[in-house]
């Protein structure tokens, strides 16, 4: 069956009745990042009293909507209204003076202030021009108390918290603005379950004071839960916005992702029960790491679950030597190894795909080849010289291989697309033959078609005999790609789940032990 | 209700301040030794004049200091300094004459000066979204050059009653020097400025100004503010310069520059921005010259003070490195 | 070469064009400013710059900054004079030991800042001061005998003498090291290495690059360099003397600005930084000729940094 177009529920003009002006409003809005189109044309609405769920997949422009209409960037082109009256924000200042409030996903707190002092950042309470320090630190008090949290010391340094009370002290923050209109862009990523409850106790209390709430979230029992409506992203684009009672899961996958289900996931290759261990991890120990063993066999993919937050980078930067190791041990095809950088990490056989590709992966302004040679300069050297025809051969041949849009190789990394930065920094890790591959959250500020060819990929590696550790935030994907999965939680192992693997297990075991506070 | 006791506050005030802590402490033991070594050379405990001097000879690098902590606790840095020192001593020294009205204007001048200065630095910084570390090397270069222009020579003078009253004591006690007063008086303006929405919003554009920005904090503002009170400091310790030294000379200034860099260094003032205070800078400045009289009274040869100054920077970074690796692996 | 990497080079571009019309303009004043000779001092003038800045380009390039180049340049120098004691038999040695000796302060730096966490502001600025009290200290204030010294016949004639007429052999030193400097950065490994590091430190650790081996080996370069520049100097003054490095931490610097390279490293090349010295000692020259004493010349140095800086050094607005 062709996707979507067919079967399309016949879009709603964004907006509950037509005589209800709504709260705030998104009118073709458009955005661009350095040549990368992050929305086209995307519109949106949502009222007051309303809990609005935005839904799509990494990259489909959710983020980069609630960034525009927080105020944080100008759009290229289109609109935005409060109220029907349409406004120009030209600085965050604007929007939260306009009563907008927003939980980023990155959050905006200040690591080495206090507690106390994020919470009351611009409503500091002040005698003439000075701050006073006590009731600043009793407001704080105050905050969380009518907040419902306990727990959280006002007078810590945010940067000593752990993730999941800087998202609380991020939520408390916005909400403690009074804003009118408040967005909140996966406020539950680290949350235990509990602390979730307590959110959308908060939420429901906004939305009986007649607050306009917007949420974005990859957890469908947690939209359901509590969204009166659903708008749903892809690639950019405005797709489709319904009552939450309308919208099953399966459209909204579909619409999302314009693909049906095991159209877009390629089935696991299947593992021969006589494959050996690749990876053995025995007692590894390290910061934030207190104990982890498990083992990986040749061709599997083994997913790493649970919330954000709860080691899964550390145990990947410890595998790969980022993170000093002080306990246990690694073996990697039988071979004890000791991994103290990512240099040693690459000689005994690992790669890392590290989450943020501009920060961790890519030399933005060099050029494809430069960037797709880096791991491996030494291979196409001689005599402290790089062998130009040596490094072409390697380099064109992994442009085919891995279908990587670029006019030439030496095209500024910077110029391409998201989806195919994405590949170049796959293709440099690729061309180092790794035998066990770490991949962390590789599909984010991704399109659908360069996610697919990376599903592809992943299902190609693992038939060649590659081992993948395999880590996302998006749990539909490691339902799908993965052999078996892991669940972490606080730096260790706690469960381990095996097919039938759905992305409601898989959750599920993730939130399922609650954290004493 | 109390629901932070005093204590409570003490304890994470001290873990958060580590920096501030350990120079405090070292200019504590930089007094004691110099105590010591003087008493053990001259077998006397040093006194009013010793205290006179020491206080002076430290105050306009601890002005410059102070002017560098605004602009390093925002992620910058100011080259400029010293620049801004040579020409508000150059302006001090050739304009102002004997009478009261002179003296405060030309005073005022050359804050303003300093001010201007500052000024073009922040907006070349904001604006020109130039980095910092080029733009003030370059206007280094530029103040330099008009500081020459307005005193050609070595000279000028300055009137015997701002110098009496900026270096020199009070009546009484005769002992207490009046530059020990405005150090004083800085530390109170410091603390009283640091409560202020502005210089949260210089502290918060050190920690990550993206999120500053993301929380409604006018990023412009705050770091121009930043620089033009660096310019302020550094035009203050220039005209201190002058009336100390009773005359002008346009070149003097250029070593204050990274003297103001070593105080902050020393003052515990992270150079990523962020974190600090500027009582830890007027504390390292102190440090700087306690150490020139230790390594004298300790015999050292005066050629060496370079060698030891550079050196003693070197082991205060690396031992502030070592105490912050070895509290992180105690968390 | 595609247009992209045309607008890369904007910065060696502009600075030989402005050199030129400088040059131009120095020649309407005085026709005898662009007479072969005359240009030939400059050229000369500008290897001094040049050499200095040959290793604060490496330095930049990957986002660092060596503020050790005046001292470190100084204390070679009379390193050279005072061991050779202006003896071509003693400069087989000599002349080694102040080169190591230059590396070798260089590689302090570099370990300082990877080892410890030293800003570089910071450990080359401490660097420096530990050079002048080295030499201050040892030479006792620069009163001891040998401090007399000249630079060995052999050095003299290799900065001096002219093995092709008209050319003094320094600019053929210089040239030289542009060559190889050239060559480095764009053909070999370390080159590669380099640009990766300025570009994303992070992204080039976990790309299995030893960042802290290739920092030292930058900073290391950047004392050699010096030294060299030192010795260049030692050879045309005949001695050594004291302060004779100081103009070169401006001019260093702002020869790798105005050449186009960021000062926060990844970008730019060293035939940017041979521009820039040019420009900035043509500047100077011309300035003199319109009788612009030094309090002019400093201000418009400045003025020309940030000019360079404003029109091909401004940072994108980085999403």
């Amino acid at each position: 069956m062709p996707c979507c177009t067919a079967r399309r529920v016949r879009a709603r003009s964004p907006s509950v009745s037509p005589d209800v002006t709504a709260a705030i409003e998104g009118i073709a809005l458009s955005k661009s990042f350095g040549g990368v189109k992050a929305l086209r044309s995307a519109s949106f609405a949502a009222d007051g009293g309303e809990v609005h769920a935005l839904v799509g997949e990494n990259g489909a422009g959710k983020s980069t909507l609630i960034k525009l209409l927080s105020g944080l960037y100008p759009p290229d082109a289109g609109e935005i209204r409060i109220d029907g009256a349409p406004v120009a924000f030209a600085r965050p200042q604007d929007a939260l003076a306009n009563g907008i409030g927003t939980v980023f996903q990155e959050l905006t707190l200040l690591p080495y202030m206090t507690v106390a002092e994020n919470v009351m950042l611009g409503s500091e309470p002040r005698s003439g021009p000075f701050i006073e320090r006590r009731k600043l630190l009793d407001a704080a008090h105050r905050l969380f108390d009518q907040a419902g949290i306990s727990g959280i010391e006002p007078l810590e340094l945010v940067g000593n918290l752990p993730l999941a009370q800087q998202q609380i002290v991020e939520i408390v923050k916005a909400v403690s603005r009074r804003p009118r209109i408040i967005f909140m862009d996966e406020p539950t990523s680290a949350l235990a379950e509990h602390s979730v409850v307590w959110l959308f106790g908060l939420i429901k209390r906004l939305r009986a004071d007649g607050v306009c709430i917007v949420f974005t979230s990859h957890r469908w029992n947690e939209i359901k839960g509590i969204a009166d409506r659903i708008t749903v992203l892809r690639n950019g684009e405005w797709v489709a916005t319904s009552p939450a009672t309308e919208l099953s899961e399966n459209d909204a996958v579909e619409r999302m992702t314009g693909q049906r289900l095991d159209v877009l996931f390629p089935k696991p290759v299947p593992l021969g029960s006589a494959a050996a261990p690749m990876l053995v991890v025995d007692g590894l120990t390290a910061t934030g790491l207190p104990a982890v063993s498990f083992e990986a066999r040749v061709g599997e993919v083994l997913g790493i679950g649970g919330l954000a937050g709860q080691g899964q980078r550390e145990l990947f930067s410890t595998l790969f030597g980022v993170t000093a190791r002080t306990g246990g041990s690694v073996r990697v095809d039988g071979r004890e190894t000791r991994i103290t950088s990512p240099h040693d990490a690459i000689k005994a056989g690992l790669a890392l795909i590290p989450e943020d590709r501009k920060t961790e992966g890519l030399l933005l302004p060099l050029s494809v080849r430069q960037n797709l040679a880096l791991a491996v300069l030494k291979r196409v050297s001689r005599g402290g010289f790089v062998q130009r025809t040596a490094e072409d051969k390697l380099i064109s041949s992994m442009v085919t291989s891995l279908a990587i849009k670029t006019p030439s190789p030496s095209q500024r990394v910077g110029a391409l697309s998201g989806g195919n930065q994405q590949k170049v920094l796959i293709g440099r890790w690729l061309l180092t033959d790794a035998r066990v591959l770490l991949l962390y959250d590789i599909t984010r500020g991704v399109d659908v078609g360069t996610k697919r060819d990376i599903y592809l990929l992943i299902r190609r590696l693992s038939e060649e005999g590659r081992t993948i550790l395999f880590y996302s935030t998006d749990t539909e994907e490691i339902a799908h790609l993965c052999h078996r999965v892991l669940i972490m939680r606080e730096g260790r192992i706690v469960s381990e789940l095996r097919d039938p693997l759905t992305p409601e297990a898989i959750v599920a075991a993730a939130i399922r032990v609650p954290v004493a506070f | 209700m109390n629901r932070s006791p005093a204590a409570t506050r003490l304890r994470y005030f001290a873990a958060q301040n580590v920096p501030l802590l350990l120079s405090l402490g070292l200019f504590v033991a930089m007094v004691v030794l110099y105590i010591i070594l003087f008493a053990l050379k001259q077998s006397r405990l040093p006194g009013a004049f010793e205290l006179l001097t020491t206080v002076n000879n430290t105050l306009s690098v601890g002005l410059a200091a102070i002017g560098q902590t605004f602009v390093v606790l925002t992620g910058g840095i100011d080259l400029s300094v010293g620049g801004i020192v040579d020409v508000t001593n150059s302006v001090a020294a050739r304009f102002m004459q004997d009478s009261p009205v002179s003296i405060v204007f030309v005073s005022i001048g050359a804050l303003v000066v300093g001010a201007i200065a500052g000024l073009v630095n922040g907006a070349l910084v904001v604006y020109g979204r130039l980095q910092p570390i080029i733009v003030t090397l370059a206007t280094l270069a530029i103040w330099e050059g008009i500081a020459l222009l307005v005193l050609p020579q070595q000279g000028g003078s300055i009137p015997p009653v701002l110098t009496a009253v900026l270096a020199g004591t009070l009546p009484f006690p005769t002992w207490l020097p009046n530059s020990l007063i405005i150090a004083g008086l800085l530390v109170i303006g410091w603390q009283a400025l640091r409560n202020t929405r502005f210089m949260t919003a210089v502290y918060a554009i050190g920690n990550d100004e993206r999120a500053a920005r993301a929380n409604g904090i006018s990023v412009a503002r705050a770091k121009i503010g930043a620089y033009a009170l660096a310019g302020t400091c550094a035009g203050a310790a220039g005209l201190y310069f002058a009336a100390a030294n009773t005359s002008g000379d346009a070149t003097s200034g250029t070593p204050f520059t990274l003297t103001s860099i070593a105080a902050v260094v020393l003052g515990g003032v992270s150079l990523f921005g962020g974190r600090g205070s500027a009582v830890g800078s007027l504390a390292g400045a102190f440090i700087l010259t306690l150490l020139l009289n230790v390594l004298f009274f300790a015999g050292v040869n005066t050629q060496l003070q370079e060698f030891f100054q550079g050196l003693f920077l070197i082991l205060a970074v690396v031992g502030s490195t070592l105490v912050r690796r070895s509290l992180q692996r105690a968390r | 070469m595609n247009l992209t990497a045309l607008r890369d080079e904007r910065g060696t571009l502009f600075a030989f064009a402005a050199a030129i019309a400088l040059i131009i303009a120095g020649g309407i004043y005085r026709p005898s400013f662009v007479q072969p000779e005359n240009l030939a001092t400059l050229l000369l003038l500008a290897s001094f710059i040049g050499i200095a800045a040959a290793g604060q380009t490496f330095v930049v390039l990957i986002g660092g900054i060596d503020l050790s180049v005046p001292w470190v340049l100084n204390a070679m120098a009379i390193l050279l004079t005072t061991m050779s004691l202006g003896q071509n038999a003693r400069a087989w040695w000599a002349v080694p030991l102040a080169l190591g000796a230059g590396l070798g302060a260089g590689a302090l730096n570099g370990l300082g800042i990877v080892l410890f966490d030293i800003p570089p502001v910071v450990m080359t600025l401490a660097m420096n001061g530990i050079m002048e009290g080295l030499v201050l200290g040892f030479t006792g204030g620069f009163t001891c005998a040998a401090c007399n010294s000249y630079a060995p016949p052999a050095v003299v004639w290799v900065f001096t003498a002219k093995a092709i007429p008209g050319v003094a052999n320094g600019q053929l030193v210089w040239g030289a090291i542009a060559v190889v400097v050239g060559v480095v950065l764009s053909m070999t490994l370390l080159g590669r290495r380099i640009y990766a590091l300025g570009n994303n430190a992070l992204a080039t650790y976990l790309s299995g690059i030893d960042t802290r081996a290739v920092t030292v080996i930058v900073y290391a370069l950047s004392g050699f360099f010096a030294a060299i520049a030192g010795f260049g100097l030692a050879a045309f003054g005949q001695q050594a003397t004291l302060g004779m490095g100081d103009p070169f931490l401006f001019d260093s610097i702002a020869a790798v600005v105005i050449g186009g390279a960021s000062i926060l490293g990844g970008k730019g090349n060293y035939w940017g930084s041979v521009a820039g010295a040019i420009f900035l000692i043509v500047l100077r020259s011309v300035l003199q000729e319109y009788n612009i004493g030094e309090a002019g010349r400093s201000i418009a140095s400045g003025v020309v940094i940030l000019v360079a800086l404003l029109l091909y050094g401004r940072q994108r607005t980085e999403f």
